[in-house]
């Protein structure tokens, strides 16, 4: 009898074997948790702590200066959709950089921007494009726009209220979708639409944008409006400056269309179609 | 189990106690029962701060055939609240191949929403739910807010647009009210909104729930109204 | 014959064999047969049901057949009561799914999920494989081409134009292969899945379910009074048919599949 109850009865450690909930709902993920585990500061409140070293706004001398200040802006139409940024990185009122790349290339069919904190965008755009690879591997198939940008939004709501500051858009051109835009942010915003401008320039560049935007514009024409309304931004955001980096997406996968210095375009723009009228290129009068 | 979405289990967090993006209480939600329908309305701007980044948003999701869910209040939660209310009411129908009524979900989403207050990151989101009993056929609307305060009310509205609509809805609203008078209603609260609200809401997307399902109404949002 | 090999859960036997992967294959040709034939814009599925007891409520007894999600549908032979776990999961990340990726699942997709539970409850302490295998049917979204997948108890999966699961399966098999046309239309491809159905199911209509899934279109359970119109339709055939050959033998096809069962090889399911 004994030895029967022996073969059947598991010593206790092993008793309780079966799958918990928790550890069920692991396994049921054919993807593993999206979220990656930090190592975080050592004090009480890490987010209240992190708010009080970078808010820069309420404590001028904090000690974490957070690259802010950007304009991105990004729009469909008919031929796709075109992205442009300015290059400018500041830490409060220090020109940190004047050739940050803001488009970041997810894939060769996927481009992000980035505004906000540089660092944040920077590492969750490369993890977007490591999850993306990630789907085309499991599915097969590429990543719709729609998923891509909603497993962004999921992350950054995940770490909502915790320090996180981006502002940033997804652009892509998918069979099934179309030229596909969504905007999201860090407060777990998730957006689709035709035109977006995030950073602090973004009514500058609105400004431009909305007056001449439509969908049917030509592939030369918006490229212009695109550079035009960052060249906007860059000249009454302070914020704002260096090149114009422009791109634009089509189906068959995105073109790059230059990083150009603002300087000479903004010259080129005042000089030959008379823009810009307030500044004076002479210093007489 | 329910499905959740990354965003859905609230780890640490310290709520910012400024609301950063567009006050909450200037998202528009309407919500009118009559005769054999429940007709809800919502705002259609998507603001941030003194942007309007979006308007043509829709503030709604549909649960099942029959019932609707309108909602407003903090970025982020809002939608990540009722998607995951949505996936939840589309489970039990696969499930159980039926729908939950009205009044079912209406409980069940004042469950969700009182547990996740006494949690560590509450969802902020303020709701209207809107449907047609599929066995009775009677007409309901429920108001919920962030406190998970549910009641069952025969018109309703959230945000600032309560200080004006509801009066007029106390006026001019009757139970047994066909669905062009409740459109009527509804043009008249969204001309008062379009009157005195500070800012341009962009308009409403209105929605009929009826016995047969839901479908959008087509709703007049440019018609210019003047000031007394 | 295995000394012991065969209690310990999920562990190799010397010679390679997991005995409780294959013994849960062993339940699975125990349950009721499972087809399902894929036509030109229709995928069907077909399931024995066993026949109900004077007493039970026939309305409210579950059926094999059941929707994962408005565009999936899924039959299984093997014990019932696992394959309700495995469908309600199914039917979870369907949901979550659509959460996550605004998309509906692909049938492939699912099929692959499925499987892959299956394969897990094979190689984890404490837990037995599902004693089922299943048919997963459906159509991708925006896409017109059907789609047939099976999976196992081991986590196989595999696709086919037509096949058939669970007691007697292979006697079904061998008849659709020989049976079986490409581009079949819905009337064709109905009518090959309760045909070869009734190789091994004795008592015809009344013990029949069909399934009949379109592009963007709910599933439709094919009413017994429509069923009942098929098995008459095809039994005439039959008949006119071995009248033909009258000067020959008679025809053996499915007399071999309607030897009746010994009972005792029941096993719990019902």
């Amino acid at each position: 009898m004994d030895t029967l109850v022996a073969r059947y009865s598991r010593p206790k450690y092993q008793q309780n074997e079966v799958f918990s909930e928790q550890e069920q709902q692991d396994l049921a993920d054919a993807v593993p948790s999206l979220s990656l585990k930090f190592i975080m500061p050592p004090v009480a409140h890490p987010s209240a702590w992190l708010r009080a070293a970078t808010d820069d706004r309420s404590n001028p001398s904090c000690p974490i200066k957070i690259a802010h200040g950007t304009t991105t802006l990004a729009f469909r139409f008919q031929h796709g959709i075109i992205v442009a940024t300015d290059s400018r990185a500041t830490a409060g009122n220090w020109i940190a950089s004047q050739t940050v790349k803001k488009v970041i290339e997810i894939n060769s069919d996927l481009l992000g921007t980035m505004a906000g904190g540089a660092a944040d965008c920077q590492y969750w755009l490369a993890w977007l494009g490591m999850q993306c690879r990630l789907h085309e591997l499991r599915h097969k198939r590429r990543i719709s726009v729609a998923a891509a940008s909603k497993i962004l939004a999921n992350l950054v709501y995940q770490y909502k209220g915790m320090g996180l500051s981006m502002g940033t858009m997804c652009a892509g051109v998918t069979k099934e979708e179309g030229p596909a835009l969504y905007y999201i942010d860090s407060d777990g915003t998730r957006l689709a639409g035709n035109l977006f401008c995030v950073g602090s320039g973004q009514t500058f560049a609105y400004g431009v944008l909305d007056a001449e935007y439509r969908y049917d514009l030509s592939t030369d024409e918006a490229l212009e409006l695109g550079s035009r309304s960052i060249l906007a931004a860059t000249h009454r955001d302070a914020y704002s400056g260096g090149f114009i980096n422009l791109y634009h997406v089509r189906e068959s996968g995105w073109e790059k269309h230059g990083f150009t210095d603002t300087n000479p375009v903004f010259w080129k723009t005042k000089l030959e179609k008379g823009e810009f009228s307030n500044v004076t290129s002479d210093l007489a009068e | 189990m329910a499905p959740h979405s990354n965003g859905t289990s609230p780890h640490w967090s310290l709520k910012s106690g400024v609301h950063q993006q567009g006050c909450p209480e200037l998202q528009v939600l309407l919500g009118i029962t009559g005769k054999d329908f429940t007709l809800i309305a919502a705002s259609k701007a998507a603001m941030r701060g003194a942007t309007i980044l979006k308007a043509a948003d829709d503030k709604t999701r549909q649960l099942n055939k029959n019932t609707l869910m309108a909602f407003s209040g903090e970025a982020g939660d809002t939608v990540q609240f009722a998607e995951y209310i949505q996936a939840n009411a589309q489970l039990y129908s696969m499930r159980n191949e039926t729908d939950l009524s009205p009044s079912a979900l209406a409980n069940f989403v004042r469950g969700e929403l009182a547990s996740s207050l006494r949690s560590r990151k509450p969802y902020n989101v303020n709701l209207l739910l809107g449907g047609v009993d599929p066995i009775t056929d009677k007409p309901s609307l429920y108001w919920l807010d962030y406190l998970a305060s549910l009641a069952p009310v025969p018109y309703a509205a959230h945000g600032y647009a309560q200080y004006y609509c509801l009066s007029i809805l106390d006026k001019h609203h009757q139970p047994d009210i066909t669905l062009e008078r409740g459109m009527e209603l509804l043009n008249l609260c969204a001309d008062e909104l379009k009157r005195r609200l500070p800012i341009d809401f962009k308009g409403l997307v209105v929605k009929a729930v009826t016995k047969d399902g839901t479908v959008e109404m087509p709703f007049d949002n440019d018609r210019i109204v003047k000031s007394a | 014959m295995a000394s012991g090999y065969d209690r310990a859960l999920s562990v190799f036997s010397p010679d390679g064999h997991v005995f409780q992967v294959e013994y849960a294959g062993e339940a699975v040709k125990r349950g009721t047969c499972a087809v399902g034939v894929k036509g030109k814009d229709v995928v069907v599925l077909g399931c024995e049901k066993r026949s109900a007891m004077k007493l039970q409520d026939t309305r409210i007894t579950p059926s094999k057949i059941g929707l994962i999600d408005t565009h999936v549908c899924l039959a299984f032979a093997g014990l019932n009561a696992d394959a309700r776990i495995l469908v309600d999961k199914a039917r979870l990340e369907a949901q979550s799914h659509r959460l996550n990726l605004e998309d509906p699942v692909t049938i492939e997709y699912i099929t692959k999920y499925v499987a892959g539970v299956q394969q897990r409850y094979t190689q984890s302490g404490g837990v037995r494989p599902f004693g089922i295998s299943t048919l997963i049917v459906g159509f991708d979204k925006g896409s017109e081409l059907p789609r047939l997948y099976q999976t196992e108890p081991s986590g196989i999966y595999s696709a086919w134009k037509a096949n058939a699961i669970g007691r007697s399966s292979k006697t079904v098999r061998e008849f659709l292969e020989r049976n079986y046309k490409e581009d079949m239309d819905r009337e064709a491809t109905v009518r090959l899945a309760i045909k070869s159905l009734l190789e091994v199911v004795q008592t015809g209509a009344k013990n029949i379910e069909i399934a009949i899934m379109a592009p963007g279109q709910a599933v439709e359970m094919l009413p017994v009074e429509d069923i009942e119109s098929y098995v008459k339709n095809i039994e005439q055939e039959k008949q006119e048919e071995a009248a033909k050959k009258k000067t020959g033998r008679t025809p053996g096809t499915g007399s071999a599949a309607i030897l009746t069962r010994p009972a005792q090889d029941e096993p719990g399911d019902q």
